[in-house]
């Protein structure tokens, strides 16, 4: 191993004055310090205690013993001795790590074993409920009514109803409809404003019923009356009828039967009904991948291209990080702070901004093209719009972006190796370029090398890099869902927003699980390069 | 600390917590009567506000919450909001419906002869959508539907394509331009201002099935009729009529600039070609073999699943069924948002010009597919113009179409 790692830029020189953070805990530690514990516990005791109250108001009960559980572990931690004391230090990170990182992992996971996607997306009861719903229909001459909610005289909700066709009036209970003489009724402006031996509802006792109303059903024979907005009623029959204790619908036309196909919905051949609910289907979504051609064969060219993207991203900026790193680690150059200020402004700019601007930029009615190249060459340059010069598009701007991350970590590496080595090199007769080769370079790698892959990593999925420029166009000729340069997670996106009835949200968390592994086995072997590189030094 | 001392300060703390607790969760004294939440985009706020207003006005005691809501994500939101906070109505565009029927999330909507006869079939046949039963599932509110703008102080407005096609070659050859039409294309890929080009020609989307629903297996992308016409687009593409990297903004920065005399555009435009002091008028584009229509865009409103659980099922349908389908608040949304009204009664008081020739443009156009398969197309459609309008090294059309509806195909399984 070697014992020359960097120092690190920040490190002060010994002074005999404590510095000014042992300085804060000290002063922490009386009873100041105990005031201040006791106020931010009781405040993050307030605050859980609120949010269960919510919780348990909506029903999230998981969450409720989770964080009910967690409160009572935060309490208890920093109420207790010196034995919990690394618990003290350990626990906010690990909510937090839990709370952002396993939180998310472990939903796209449950995901990816569903059918979650348009259609998909509630559960069973809500679904038959839905179903229900939406098969009713108006039968041949089905009557509409004009609708007033009332209460008899023992106080029953009825509906008093008039034939918006024949302006008959009828009073209808959950038992049926009955007609009511012409003259007990009155009706103005299309609205009934009275009926004899009836209180009609009006406003809180109306809304009060409004719940009451949308269950409300009048029998006539096969169909129904049923309210509708409060001032009408439309008399519906039903299509489809659910036979509970076979958890199938049979439609009434002509017997055919929707069986659970265990796929979440109903269906009768390939005739399904909507909508379906979410549940678990196992490792379908992983062998769609596998097997359906439509997926597999874009994966994996657009595989090779995101590992393209990645390694070219990483590679040229960092060789030109290097190289400005080189020419700008002179002492005693003028104007050295404005070089290095102007080097960084890529990276102080919101990466999508810019990105933007350089989509702007390289349009064929673009900047680029209009005032540089057409005026030189005569001609114009497809940036975004033929496929081998988008990609390489997307790798210069990407490039653009993290050169400035480079530049800073190849500055403070170059700095942090001691000049003795170099001096040494130099006494012995190397060369400049030799000294650089053997010496730096080897150093340097040490620094940076895990930088490179952790650059790379993110660059592998670096969503707004491409979606932003050129949202994975130009189209292929060879691919439906993939454009030239989409890389996996924003080919991802597309299969989970533009396939099949729109949304597949578990297909795409499969993918995402299949990105992740990629991502990790590749930085796994990146890292132990690495190890292997600091034993050589 | 001593144990007994930890135990006190543990009971303390816990008791301080509860007291805040208690504070915090104590709620301002509740509204007597029911809620209704509405979701609107940030446009027709103020017109939502004023409308549910005047109508809560008439239902003393019900209080209307309106909620802006980015207008492209009120589709997907819907689907993850939790059910205390989820909206009981929304803004809605009609080509939503699919998706929100097949994930059970808006209730079906009846509305009486006399409202119906106030509103073009089309625009309720928009908002229908059903597998087993067609169901209506929304009120429209507003029209849109893209035209082409000619500025008529440098070219005649064309009768005819051919006249079309001739002057805006001529016009291009004169200012040296890369296009004669200015179409946006653009790396998203866009079906939609390619439509009346493709409609032109004999090309559809989806067929309908005997019982007059969209069919998503009858795929008219590639069909024998526009199959036979494409040839028509490689004659357009070697001569430079479009080009397919125009985008958004430079084709409108070309038809502005004058580098162009034609611009293929929406509403949304009108307001900046009003103020661009050109001199222009908005027409359908001349029928190529077929007519060239645009794809028609219908935006209303729903009542959602949620209305029902909140207690307010029967207001938000007499507010939307009831209320929105009146001429007066047809008009009251359709200026919100520069569009043209749903219902025909409100339409005859429209009195913008431009927003009266672009509703002229729309006339036969077909309203945009709602079935949620559609999502399966957009980008192949797109991407299908794209590779055929590319200038040189251009797809051949007929293969570029052909791919595209396989893959559609493939997509939607």
């Amino acid at each position: 191993m070697s014992t020359t790692t960097a120092p690190t830029a920040g490190s002060a020189s010994p002074t005999p004055t404590p510095a000014p953070l042992p300085r804060l805990v000290s002063a922490f530690s009386g009873t100041v310090g105990l005031a201040v514990k006791y106020t931010l516990l009781s405040l993050s005791n307030a605050l859980a205690v609120w949010a269960i109250y919510v919780l348990i108001t909506r029903h999230h009960w998981v969450a409720v013993v989770l964080l009910a559980g967690a409160t009572l572990l935060i309490d208890l931690i920093y109420l207790g001795g010196h034995t919990l004391m690394p618990a003290k230090f350990l626990v906010p990170g690990t909510i937090f790590l839990v709370g952002f990182q396993l939180f998310p992992i472990i939903y796209t996971v449950e995901v990816a074993f569903t059918d979650y996607g348009t259609g998909h997306i509630g559960t069973k009861a809500a679904a038959i409920q839905q179903i229900q719903t939406t098969s009713l229909e108006p039968p041949a001459n089905g009557k509409i009514y004009t609708m007033a909610a009332a209460h008899d005289a023992s106080g029953k909700l009825v509906i008093i109803l008039q034939d918006q066709a024949s302006k008959q009036d009828f009073v209808g209970t959950t038992s049926g409809l009955k007609p009511l003489a012409a003259a007990d009724v009155k009706a103005a402006a299309g609205q009934i404003t009275a009926a004899k031996g009836y209180t009609l509802l009006h406003g809180a006792a109306l809304f009060d019923a409004d719940r009451q109303l949308q269950t409300f059903v009048v029998p006539v024979g096969k169909a129904g009356i049923r309210p509708q907005a409060l001032t009408t009623a439309v008399e519906l029959e039903p299509t489809l009828r659910y036979d509970a204790k076979r958890d199938a619908f049979i439609r009434l036309s002509d017997g055919a039967v929707f069986r659970d196909t265990g796929n979440g919905e109903f269906a009768h051949g390939t005739d399904g009904l909507e909508p379906g609910w979410k549940t678990g289907v196992g490792f379908r979504n992983f062998s769609r991948i596998i097997n359906d051609p439509l997926i597999r064969k874009p994966f994996l060219s657009v595989f090779a291209w995101t590992f393209v993207f990645a390694a070219g991203t990483v590679f040229l900026s960092f060789a030109i990080g290097l190289f400005l790193a080189v020419s700008l680690d002179k002492k005693g150059m003028r104007f050295l702070r404005t070089y290095r200020s102007i080097l960084i402004i890529p990276w102080a700019v919101p990466g999508f901004l810019s990105i933007l601007a350089w989509q702007g930029l390289l349009d064929q009615f673009g900047v680029v093209n209009n005032k540089i190249i057409h005026p030189v060459f005569g001609t114009t340059v497809p940036w975004l719009g033929d496929a081998n010069v988008a990609k390489l598009s997307c790798i210069l701007v990407s490039a653009w972006l993290t050169v400035p991350f480079f530049f800073i970590v190849c500055l403070g590496a170059l700095q942090a190796i001691p000049e003795e080595l170099t001096e040494a090199a130099r006494v012995d007769g190397g060369g400049p370029f030799q000294i650089f080769r053997r010496v730096t370079m080897p150093l340097l790698l040490v620094a940076v090398g895990p930088l490179l892959i952790s650059s790379f990593a993110l660059n592998f999925n670096n969503f707004n890099n491409i979606y932003f420029l050129t949202a994975g166009g130009p189209p292929q000729a060879n691919s439906a869902v993939a454009g030239a340069t989409d890389i996996l997670i924003s080919y991802t996106y597309k299969l989970a927003i533009a396939t099949g009835k729109g949304q597949d949200f578990a297909l795409a968390a499969s993918v995402t699980i299949i990105v992740f592994f990629i991502t990790a086995i590749i930085s796994t072997i990146g890292f132990s390069r690495t190890r292997v590189l600091e034993e050589v030094v | 600390m001593s144990s007994r001392k930890r135990i006190g300060a543990l009971l303390l703390v816990a008791i301080a917590g509860f007291l805040a607790a208690l504070a915090g969760s104590i709620h301002p004294a509740k509204a007597a009567g029911p809620t209704m939440t509405i979701w609107v985009d940030q446009n027709r706020k103020d017109a939502v506000t004023q409308l549910a207003n005047q109508w809560s006005a008439k239902n003393p005691g019900v209080t209307v919450n309106v909620v802006v809501q980015d207008f492209g994500s009120i589709r997907d939101k819907l689907g993850t909001v939790d059910a205390s906070t989820a909206p009981d109505v929304i803004l809605a565009a009609h080509d939503w419906t699919g998706q929100l029927a097949a994930n059970g999330l808006v209730e079906p909507i009846y509305l009486s002869a006399a409202v119906k006869k106030q509103f073009p079939a089309y625009t309720l046949n928009a908002f229908s959508y059903g597998l087993a039963v067609k169901k209506l599932y929304g009120v429209p509110t507003q029209i849109e539907n893209i035209g082409l703008v000619v500025n008529t102080s440098l070219v005649k407005v064309p009768s005819t394509f051919a006249q079309l096609e001739q002057e805006a070659l001529a016009y291009k050859k004169k200012v040296h331009a890369s296009f004669g039409i200015a179409v946006q294309q653009g790396s998203g890929y866009d079906a939609y201002h390619m439509y009346p080009f493709f409609s032109g020609l004999g090309g559809y989307v989806f067929g309908t099935n005997s019982a007059g629903n969209l069919d998503p297996s009858n795929i008219g992308v590639a069909n024998k009729a526009f199959l036979k016409n494409s040839a028509l687009i490689g004659k357009w593409n070697k001569e430079g009529l479009l080009n397919s990297a125009l985008t958004y903004s430079t084709a409108q920065d070309a038809f502005l600039k004058k580098q162009a005399a034609f611009y293929i555009t929406g509403p949304w435009a009108s307001q900046v070609l009003e103020q661009s002091g050109i001199k222009f008028k908005i027409i359908q584009m001349p029928k190529i073999v077929d007519a060239s229509v645009p794809f028609l865009g219908v935006q209303g409103a729903m009542v959602t699943k949620y209305a029902d659980p909140h207690g307010v099922g029967g207001l938000a349908e007499d507010f939307v069924s009831n209320y929105l389908t009146t001429p007066a608040a047809q008009l009251a949304l359709a200026i919100a948002n520069g569009r043209y009204p749903a219902n025909t009664v409100a339409g005859k008081s429209v009195t913008d010009p431009v927003l009266a020739e672009f509703g002229k443009a729309g006339t036969g156009g077909v309203p945009m597919p709602n079935i949620p398969q559609m999502a399966s197309v957009w980008q192949d459609l797109g991407a299908a113009w794209f590779k055929a309008t590319k200038g040189s090294g251009a797809t051949p059309a007929k293969s570029a179409f052909t791919a595209a509806a396989r893959s559609i195909a493939d997509k939607i399984g």
